[in-house]
């Protein structure tokens, strides 16, 4: 499966960028948090040599206590896509194709500033407690993978965050992945993955025809949103003749997968839209299920005017 | 007052709402010192109002999002172009909007600061349009539910005309 690793400079803003990374890809991040959480119960009924957490050190330098979160994150690695925020991925994962291995990086002054304020501290202090940071990660490194931390060469990307905001970091290591899988297709000896062209776009639906312009206009808004659609995924079946064909169907134009609601959008005018609204009243009944909602061409208006739009799309 | 605008909310009944969301929210977060995050930029007039009925100790924080500009950027995607000064991993955080009412952007922003892993994460809003909701969002505190309607003032504006209202006013023709 897929492995993003993240090794960031203290207060580099690396924890945002890796937590906006997962969330972009839909992979799970392992951090501190999630391996204080998960791996006592990995021990014990993960692992293949179970042990009573309670046992084992909690030196993170001890032998038992490396084995298991190394075999935890390997064993997360086969099941499901991957953010490693720190835990030397860069290192577990040195030569695993489908990786890719990312620096967050800031100047030390823009990392002073963040430190003073987030933790109210005068610059000395700030000062202090970045060196005191970075020996800890320094020497973790050294000790558990015998690397040296500041070392440019474990790295295929480094990010500095003195003028690339958390989101745009995130939009860049993604595309990163992305342009870094597609690498693999042509030139790595993994099979061909499928589906490159709809990772490769944001949006969905790619080349999706629209029967209308403010369909059209609508779709570019859920994309800009990030939020999932697609167009006309399913005909609901609404009258049958005594043969049981079906004669009167109803296909709505967009499906929210996330929200699981059906949306009709209709530009017509208010008096010519009984039909459709008997429709609707129809499938509402044979499908008691189906959440959807109509969004008149009065509705599609009053959102092209929260957007200072003009009404051109009548 | 202007010409096409039509009162829907006194300047009095904004202050005895707020008064009492201030109340409610003193109460809910006693002691729990919650990050306020004010959605710049219309609610920023709602978010200081509000804190100076908010008795228990909290931080106040500002975020901004891109909008949707239509044609314009047609390939954009929303973007926070103001990010927050605070660490809000595990501190109870309140969304305070002006409006919620697609619900689009107030999604995207949810989905985004629960990455931050904070302790709680509720939303407060003045206004609330159920009627043009899009995408389902949480709205945990709300002053006054609205039907679809154009509104203007307290922070809300029509290309950046009438934040400046005391009152909130329905805008029946904007732009003309």
């Amino acid at each position: 499966m897929g492995v993003i690793t993240i090794s960031r400079e203290f207060a580099s803003g690396g924890d945002a960028v890796a937590g906006l990374v997962a969330q972009k890809l839909g992979f799970t991040l392992v951090s501190k948090k999630t391996v204080t959480e998960n791996l006592p119960v990995f021990m014990q009924e993960g692992s293949s040599a179970p042990v009573n957490p309670k046992k084992v050190s909690k030196n993170p330098y001890s032998k038992e206590y490396i084995n298991a979160l190394h075999e935890y994150i390997y064993d997360l690695a086969i099941r499901e896509d991957l953010v490693i925020l720190g835990r030397g991925g860069q290192v577990l994962f040195k030569d695993f194709p489908p990786s890719l291995h990312v620096k967050i990086a800031a100047s030390k002054a823009q990392r002073i500033q963040r430190v003073m304020r987030h933790y109210n501290l005068g610059e000395e202090a700030a000062q202090k407690l970045i060196m005191e940071q970075e020996r800890t990660k320094k020497r973790y490194l050294k000790r558990v993978f015998g690397v040296d931390w500041a070392s440019l060469h474990l790295y295929d990307l480094i990010v500095n965050t003195d003028r690339v905001s958390h989101e745009d970091a995130a939009d860049i290591i993604v595309k990163a992945y992305r342009i870094h899988g597609e690498y693999r297709e042509v030139a790595g000896p993994r099979e061909a993955l499928p589906g490159a062209a709809e990772r490769e776009d944001e949006g969905q639906e790619a080349g999706a025809s629209f029967m209308h312009a403010s369909e059209e206009e609508f779709a570019r808004m859920l994309d800009f949103y990030r939020i999932k659609w697609e167009y006309e995924p399913r005909v609901f079946p609404l009258e049958w003749d005594s043969d049981g064909n079906v004669t009167e169907a109803f296909a709505p134009d967009f499906y929210l997968p996330e929200q699981d609601v059906y949306l009709e959008l209709t530009t017509q005018r208010q008096k010519l839209v009984w039909k459709k609204n008997k429709k609707i009243r129809r499938l509402k009944k044979l499908y008691p299920d189906v959440n959807i909602k109509i969004m008149y061409s009065k509705d599609i208006k009053s959102l092209l005017r929260k957007f200072g739009m003009e009404e051109d799309l009548s | 007052m202007g010409e096409g605008l039509r009162v829907v909310l006194t300047e009095e009944e904004i202050k005895r709402k707020v008064r009492e969301l201030g109340e409610t929210l003193s109460r809910d977060y006693q002691g729990d010192d919650p990050v306020l995050i004010s959605v710049l930029r219309g609610s920023v007039y709602f978010a200081v109002d509000l804190s100076r009925h908010i008795s228990t100790p909290f931080t106040l924080d500002f975020i901004s999002i891109s909008r949707y500009g239509g044609n314009a950027n047609p390939f954009g995607i929303v973007r926070i172009t103001k990010d927050l000064d605070v660490n809000i991993a595990s501190r109870h955080v309140l969304v305070v909007e002006d409006i919620v009412d697609t619900g689009l952007s107030l999604n995207y922003l949810l989905r985004n600061l629960k990455t931050r892993d904070p302790a709680s994460l509720k939303v407060c809003t003045l206004l609330n349009v159920e009627e043009r909701r899009i995408v389902d969002v949480p709205v945990d505190y709300k002053g006054f539910d609205l039907p679809d309607i154009f509104v203007v003032g307290y922070g809300l504006d029509y290309n950046e005309e009438y934040r400046n209202l005391t009152h909130i006013a329905e805008l029946k023709r904007p732009g003309r």
